[in-house]
């Protein structure tokens, strides 16, 4: 009975001191916490004390750094990284243009002007080989010998790896321009706008898109039946099951060879019948009546028919092994009578010359020009002719603002749009790059006169 | 005057069908329920993890702030922290084990969850915030929350791992061995103030003195029908059921996402719970604590009153959440025997001989 008790007191008591023990701490926490919040508060770095000063053992190597205001740019550096870890950029300043590069401090006079002098850390492996060719002696390794001049940082960690690319040039665009580097600008933003435009691609590769129009073409220039009912009326009607319907009275009249004006009054009847029919598919019925079959609309443009691009047995005769020569013909004949585009035909040679093992350089060059040309989407000239003249947007002044025009003129032109939707895209684009000043809109209103 | 009806007086002048207006009073007091179990677990997580920080000398969250707001630079940082972590368990996957009860696994949670979700029907957070004014609230309460032990067996059978079965095991053992205790010193107010009512239990307190400070027995009372709470919501010191280091996470080992989360709401709700009950059955409910000390006399500098009632009682309810929380990062876990000795051994003996003590001490004065 008295042990009981004696324990429960004990029990009380020691319950108390625990709870006394915790509640210290958490009063006193302000002194008591340990923890360091790193990247915002850091510990001092203790001094550095190996029992003995000799300079020889002092060897630390922090970090690469360089003194622009001595740095000649003679490249002696850059070829001495055994990484590559350093890039540099140098342009001659014309003799008439009278820029002054600046003397170093041992006195030599700067001749080039250096706009990237960029150190990638993340490569660098410390060798210290770049240090000892430069005649300036202004890239070294911060610390040991030269730790009087900087203070070692020893973690210069970053968020990105980009942030270990360090850039000491110090040249402003301006002087660049001044010593005539307006080309070395232009590329370099170019290659800034295709880094970020590969970056949106987030690892994706964008496959080259065949044109359907051109390979149907190409298809019906050599003549070949076309047994495919053309879907792309049908396809703008939005219901699935609806679709369904129309696609299926549609094939079943264009097997029957039956007219478009057939097709589309069986279609209507069969889409009343389901009750599937409403007023908004009007539109698409009236369109089919209207549609012409491809042979007969490819018949009316002589432009499709182009000598130049067409496909026949007798671009293989540039092969010189008669052999060869004689396959690839025969299969050629053989496909195309099967109704299948140049494209699938090209192809399947090629994999029939592989496994017959006559597929030689020849060959592939020959195959490879065949399918491009097969590929190759069909210009249209007269679209062109329509469209004004690139040297009128050098009437704009300044020269990115004039490259950054024309760029999204050829473009447009290679989309095959008019002038007036290239205008529009040339003041969309410079718009969102800010850089649409009035004088550009005056240039470009002169050209829209002009049209 | 419970919530409830003053909800239906103040909706009978639309005019509605019964029906109708029965289930708007009964849907909204209960979507307010909801939304203060969710903000109750988002405030105490973050609570928890800071003080838990703080008695061991660490900071705990520091990075994720609220709206831009970081908190303090040094120590009160991080006040978004529960708010993702939230966010980051509904978007879990809600994974059931292919041998698993499928049914009842994913039915458990639920019972736990309407557990204390009906326990918080008959707490009162103010004089007139009662959901419902039950005139055996006491009763109803000890009834409501065992009723959890069922999900718990429930989770912990049909997850078809022994971890679990061992951990529903336990807490079955645990919660209903520490029932007794509680409901015995949950008979003291009852037996002094003479009603199982909610209203009639504090308004006695008001009239008289806090039940804490009533008597040596109803002192002791207080700390017994605290420590078994403590063990009812399988909190650290006593939560063998879900000990760790020993069966992974008991009857939860097999549960994510949803309805893990659901799970931890309830655990929190019941802290709360059992907070608000000690609170208004011995430390005088809505009462202000400035009657106690008495210094200036004069109602109106009680800060009596129906809000300040509300602040009061859940002012209380924190402070003893914080003991629990004091608790829990102070002690080691207990040993199933040493668990069963406290209660049978300790507790319900002492518990019997106060309500002996207190009849005879209320006979004589």
């Amino acid at each position: 009975m008295r042990e009981y008790f004696s324990n429960i007191v004990g029990g009380i008591q020691s319950f108390w001191k625990g709870l006394s023990l915790t509640f210290k701490h958490i009063k006193n926490k302000k002194d008591l916490v340990a923890t360091l919040q790193y990247p915002n508060e850091k510990w001092p770095i203790p001094e550095r004390n190996i029992g003995f000063n000799l300079s020889e053992y002092n060897v630390i190597k922090s970090k690469l750094h360089v003194d622009m205001d001595d740095c000649i740019g003679c490249l002696m550096c850059e070829r001495a990284c055994p990484v590559d870890c350093i890039k540099i950029d140098i342009i001659k300043p014309p003799k008439d243009s009278g820029f002054d590069c600046g003397k170093t401090s041992f006195g030599t006079q700067k001749k080039l002007v250096v706009p990237r002098f960029t150190i990638d850390m993340s490569e660098c492996m410390y060798c210290n080989l770049c240090v000892y060719p430069c005649p300036e002696e202004c890239i070294y390794m911060v610390g040991g010998p030269n730790e009087d001049k900087h203070e070692i940082d020893y973690e210069f960690s970053q968020y990105t790896r980009d942030g270990l690319i360090f850039e000491f040039a110090d040249v402003t665009d301006e002087d660049i321009l001044t010593v005539g580097g307006g080309e070395y600008i232009k590329n370099r933003e170019e290659k800034k706008r295709r880094i970020e435009e590969g970056k949106s691609l987030n690892g994706k590769e964008i496959l080259p898109v065949i044109n359907k129009q051109s390979e149907e073409g190409t298809a019906t220039t050599s003549k070949a039946p076309s047994n495919k009912p053309d879907f792309s009326v049908v396809n703008e009607i939005e219901d699935r099951v609806t679709r369904a319907t129309a696609k299926k009275a549609f094939t079943l009249k264009f097997k029957e060879k039956a007219s478009f004006q057939e097709i589309s009054d069986y279609v209507k009847l069969t889409l009343e019948e389901n009750g599937k029919y409403t007023s908004d598919l009007d539109d698409i019925i009236k369109r089919i009546s209207e549609m012409t079959t491809s042979d007969a609309a490819d018949s009316k443009d002589p432009e499709s028919t182009l000598a130049g691009e067409e496909i026949t047995h007798k671009s293989f005769n540039d092969l010189e092994n008669k052999m060869q020569r004689g396959i690839v013909k025969k299969i050629f004949i053989g496909e195309k009578k099967k109704g299948l585009g140049d494209l699938d035909i090209l192809k399947t040679i090629r994999v029939e010359l592989k496994t017959k093992e006559m597929l030689d350089d020849q060959a592939k060059e020959l195959l490879k020009k065949l399918m491009l040309q097969s590929v190759k989407p069909k210009k249209a000239p007269k679209t062109q002719s329509d469209i004004f003249d690139l040297k009128q947007l050098n009437g704009i002044e300044d020269k990115m603002t004039r490259g950054l025009a024309k760029k999204t003129y050829t473009k447009s032109k290679r989309d095959g749009k008019k002038s007036a939707d290239i205008l529009a895209d040339i003041e969309k684009e410079l718009q969102s790059s800010e850089k649409l000043t009035d004088d550009v809109v005056a240039v470009i209103s002169v050209i829209r006169e002009s049209i | 005057m419970s919530f409830v009806d003053t909800m239906l007086s103040a909706l009978s002048s639309f005019e509605m069908n019964y029906t109708v207006l029965l289930l708007i009073a009964v849907t909204i007091p209960g979507l307010i329920i909801f939304l203060i179990m969710t903000v109750n677990a988002i405030v105490m997580v973050y609570m928890e993890r800071k003080i838990s920080a703080f008695m061991q000398d660490r900071l705990g969250p520091m990075e994720v702030g609220l709206f831009g707001f970081k908190g303090g630079k040094r120590f009160w940082g991080g006040i978004g922290q529960t708010i993702a972590d939230a966010i980051k368990l509904l978007a879990k996957e809600d994974i059931i084990p292919k041998n698993a009860d499928r049914f009842m696994m994913m039915l458990a949670p639920f019972i736990i969850f309407i557990a204390s979700f009906l326990t918080f029907v008959g707490v009162p957070l103010s004089e007139n915030f009662l959901i419902s004014n039950f005139n055996i609230g006491i009763l109803y309460i000890l009834a409501m929350s065992s009723v959890g032990v069922i999900g718990i067996i429930l989770a912990g059978w049909s997850s078809n791992n022994k971890w679990s079965l061992y951990g529903a095991m336990r807490a079955a053992a645990q919660i209903i061995s520490y029932e007794i205790p509680i409901a015995l010193t949950l008979l003291l107010p009852v037996i002094i103030s003479g009603g199982l009512d909610v209203h009639t239990i504090v308004d006695w307190q008001l009239q008289n003195r806090w039940l804490i400070l009533h008597s040596p027995f109803t002192f002791i009372a207080f700390f017994i029908f605290f420590i078994s709470g403590i063990a009812e919501t399988n909190r650290t010191p006593f939560d063998i059921p879900e000990a760790e280091s020993e069966l992974v996470a008991g009857w939860m080992t097999e549960y994510s996402g949803f309805r893990w989360s659901l799970f931890f709401l309830s655990e929190y709700t019941n802290m709360l719970i059992i907070s608000l009950v000690a609170s208004f059955v011995f430390l005088g409910g809505w009462g202000s604590p400035l009657t106690i000390i008495n210094l200036i006399p004069g109602d109106y500098m009680y800060l009596d009153g129906p809000v300040w009632g509300l602040f009061w009682l859940l002012f209380k309810a924190i402070v003893l959440i914080f003991i629990m929380m004091w608790f829990r990062w102070t002690f080691p876990r207990l040993r199933v025997d040493q668990l069963m000795y406290l209660c049978w051994k300790v507790f319900i003996p002492f518990a019997i001989f106060n309500m002996l003590a207190v009849g005879i001490w209320e006979v004589l004065f």
